[in-house]
């Protein structure tokens, strides 16, 4: 049986690595009693895979897992006890059975949406920060990036679908950012990040939170633009 | 804590989860009447591999009136963000600055780390010296198998605990806290922790030097204090606590595994290794025990692999009963065994054969020595036909991996014993290839490692001088040469100029404690870490200071030479080492203590061993 869940991850795990994650699932399938099947081969490993890794430090209510299992469960029963296993941080919102010949999360995402949470002292923060979101949209957004072989200039501009700032009270603004999330290229959202902080100075902290993973057709995941 | 800076201090390091904590069956209290927090002073994923803070983590937990937080060595671009951010070092539970607790107990297991003892102390604002930490400070103890000769740290340390520590951190507590009840000083607490057998107060004894700069003894200064510590012992392993529920690390930690402890104490007698003689006698865990272990821990962890620990797990009274128990039991939930400490001389092959099939897993064989006569010198009773024979086993059975550890620079050594090394591995990897083709599985996997020789307290080696850097370095050279052109060989070995540190460390006395102190201030810290190691800053201590490493590494002491350990009673008597020590010059073997008492115990062997 295929399952396909989605979960959130908050608190002190925003600073686990996505192998950690990986390792964490792995172990609390265990201890829910939830079978899960392995590879095949000399080194058989479990069938857990992931819609995209979230970088170290950030909090995401929309992170996506999909296992398969070596026997049918009841979709509640599964959510229960899987859920009943997690360690804090983690906790599981939906869960549908899948068709084993549906696409990998992996394939079928295309974009997510960010809320940027920035505390600032600086009273003219909130302008500055839309005028350099504005002005970033209408031009390139030139990043170093770093290869294999070094740095290499790149422009992330075709990867930014919006951005657009909302405030939330005295000192403190939200930026909501969606942007390209696919198996072959992303939106990295540290590197725009720099970019924009570039023109409006520095606030005083920075919060990257993930709250949608986009299908193009909405299946499973929410459709984009729809 | 202030979470905006804790999180931006989180932000900014390699791996926050080091310090972040909250993982599963982690234990956070709101408040107890002693706050004790538990260092072990190297990074988390090593400090969480420790079975021995695992344990106490839990007996302290489990008390009402107490709390135990943990805490680790910062990574040095943590203890960057601290200093940065002026935040006071803090436990992983309740983000708690260390000064805030009762207690500090440090674990020391190798040498290495005693400079991060003092870096964790200055991140906390705790003065080093504990002549200089006032009535508002917490308590600095420390115990684990280094423990055994404090005096090095002895200057930093209100008490050491000496020994097994499952019974008598709780009399700790108990003291501590009754003490605290009447309201006694620091002093007094500390003389109440002295009534309790194998807890040790430096402060309470004062050490002499010659002329010439040789230790001379110790003098009590405090009437009450015992004259010897005696090594504290719990005497059923199988009724003691282990570690309960315990804290599954979101990290890949060094050993990430379960290991269920099957016995303490080793029989065998190898003359190099401390753990051997100061974690006599053998005790066991019952076979039933271990098992009902096993199953819970598996339960309640979520891991897939169990380990069974101990100093020579083959040599369990039931191993051939348990190892297939275990195997039937955890075959249809994916749980692979290791056995770490298998001896060549084992015979394991049934069981070999089985857990492959579970996971495949590599295979460690300790030889330690090249000859026949070095490893009779060093009590290390297995052969060359034990190890080819394993060996060969091991390839039939399908593994292609196999670790071969030796020792260099041991007591009497020749060229004749290094080129055994190379001998030895030659004839592993000819056993490797002499095999028919189809029944191999790609190229052999031989790694050789080469350690170097350490002289211990309370082993029959005690007394033997470490060879100098410049001969560990041409032995090296000499045995990687010696080693070339034997197919699938890898030879590694470790750095000659932090071996010579531990010497000095192992056997050192308490004029040491400043040199740790004037090392660490030349920013000395993690020196087991080859990129952190700074030998010149150690050099430059040493200098300072006017000590000459040689005069506690590389001398030989005389063997009625008052030794800066003589007033810790480790329960093996000196006169048995003394003898060992004479025996190995002879290249005599002793046979393992279950064929026979070899009366290391001495006037103890009543109160204390059962073989």
């Amino acid at each position: 049986m295929r399952i396909i869940a989605r979960f959130e991850k908050g608190g002190h795990a925003r600073f686990l690595s996505h192998l950690d994650v990986l390792r964490m699932f792995h172990r609390a399938f265990r201890r829910a009693g939830i079978p899960i099947s392995y590879s095949e081969g000399f080194n058989p490993h479990p069938l857990l895979s992931f819609a995209a890794a979230l970088a170290v430090g950030y909090t995401s209510e929309s992170e996506w897992l999909d296992a398969k299992l070596e026997r049918d469960i009841e979709i509640s029963e599964f959510m229960r006890s899987l859920n009943d296993s997690l360690p804090c941080g983690f906790r599981l919102t939906q869960c549908f059975a899948a068709e084993e010949r549906l696409p990998s999360l992996t394939k079928l995402m295309c974009a997510a949406e960010y809320i940027i949470s920035l505390s600032y002292n600086e009273r003219e923060f909130p302008s500055k920060l839309e005028t350099a979101a504005e002005k970033l949209m209408s031009n390139n957004i030139f990043v170093k990036k770093r290869s294999k072989s070094g740095f290499k200039i790149v422009d992330i501009r075709p990867l930014v679908y919006d951005i657009h700032v909302e405030t939330l009270g005295e000192g403190e603004i939200a930026l909501s950012v969606t942007g390209c999330l696919n198996s072959s290229e992303s939106l990295n959202i540290g590197l725009l990040l720099d970019s924009l902080f570039q023109i409006a100075g520095k606030p005083e902290t920075v919060f990257v939170h993930r709250r949608r993973i986009y299908s193009d057709d909405g299946t499973i995941l929410p459709k984009f633009g729809g | 804590m202030d979470e905006n800076i804790l999180n931006r201090m989180l932000g900014a390091v390699e791996k926050p989860a080091r310090y972040s904590g909250a993982e599963l069956n982690m234990i956070k209290k709101k408040d107890a009447a002693v706050k004790f927090a538990l260092c072990f002073p190297d990074i988390y994923e090593i400090g969480m591999s420790h079975l021995g803070s695992r344990i106490l983590y839990h007996i302290i937990n489990k008390r009402e009136d107490a709390l135990c937080e943990r805490v680790f060595a910062p990574w040095p671009d943590m203890e960057e963000q601290l200093r940065r951010n002026s935040v006071s070092l803090f436990t992983l539970e309740s983000k708690r600055p260390l000064r805030e607790f009762d207690i500090i107990g440090f674990s020391l297991l190798y040498e290495l780390c005693y400079t991060n003892i003092l870096t964790v102390l200055e991140l906390a604002g705790i003065p080093a010296y504990s002549g200089e930490r006032g009535e508002d400070m917490p308590l600095i103890i420390c115990g684990g198998t280094c423990a055994v000769n404090p005096e090095p740290v002895a200057d930093f340390m209100d008490a050491v605990l000496i020994g097994d520590g499952e019974e008598m951190v709780g009399e700790v507590l108990d003291a501590y806290n009754k003490a605290k009840a009447k309201g006694l000083g620091k002093q007094k607490i500390l003389l109440e922790l002295s009534r309790i057998e194998g807890v040790y107060v430096p402060s309470f004894y004062k050490p002499v030097y010659s002329e010439d700069g040789l230790y001379k003894g110790i003098i009590k200064i405090i009437g009450e204090a015992p004259d010897k510590i005696k090594r504290r012992v719990v005497k059923d392993l199988d009724k003691a606590e282990y570690i309960g529920k315990p804290i599954v690390p979101y990290l890949p930690i060094v050993h990430d595994r379960i290991a269920v402890e099957v016995f303490r104490g080793c029989t065998r007698g190898c003359r190099f290794c401390q753990a051997g003689y100061i974690y006599r006698p053998l005790r066991e865990r019952k076979r039933e025990t271990v098992i009902k272990l096993a199953n819970e821990l598996i339960d309640c962890t979520g891991y897939d692999e169990i380990s069974l620990f101990s100093l020579s797990t083959g040599d369990y009274s039931e191993f051939h009963e348990l190892v297939p128990e275990l195997l039937d039991m955890f075959e249809d939930k994916r749980v692979s065994l290791s056995l770490p400490s298998l001896r060549i001389d084992s015979s394991v092959k049934k069981d070999l054969e089985r857990m492959r099939s579970v996971r495949k897993a590599g295979l460690t064989f300790a030889p330690e020595a090249g000859t026949q006569r070095m490893r009779d010198v060093i009590n290390k009773g297995v052969t060359e036909e034990d190890l080819l024979k394993r060996a060969e086993e091991a390839f039939e059975s399908g593994w292609n991996s196999l670790k071969l550890y030796f020792m260099i620079g041991l007591p009497g050594e020749t060229e004749r014993d290094l080129l055994g090394i190379a001998d030895l591995a030659r004839k592993v990897s000819d056993a490797y290839y002499s095999m028919p083709k189809e029944k191999r599985d790609k190229g052999l996997r031989l790694s050789v490692s080469a350690s170097t020789f350490v002289p211990k307290p309370f082993t029959p080696f005690q007394w033997e001088p470490q060879n100098t850097p410049d001969e560990i370095k041409q032995k090296q050279q000499f045995l990687k040469s010696a080693l070339k052109g034997i197919r699938g060989v890898e030879f590694s070995y470790h750095g000659s100029e932090s071996s010579i540190l531990e010497a000095v460390f192992s056997r050192g006395d308490r004029r040491l404690s400043r040199l740790l102190l004037t090392a660490h201030e030349n920013g000395c810290r993690f020196d087991s870490w080859t990129e952190h190691f700074n030998f010149g800053a150690w050099i430059k201590a040493f200098e300072e200071c006017e000590i000459a490493p040689s005069l506690y590494a590389n001398r030989r002491r005389d063997i009625d030479e008052p030794l800066p350990w003589d007033h810790i009673d480790a329960l093996v008597s000196k006169e048995y080492l003394k003898r060992e020590y004479k025996k190995s010059r002879e290249a005599k073997k002793t046979a393992d203590c279950r064929k026979g008492c070899n009366g290391c115990f001495g006037e103890h062997c009543a109160d204390y061993c059962k073989i």
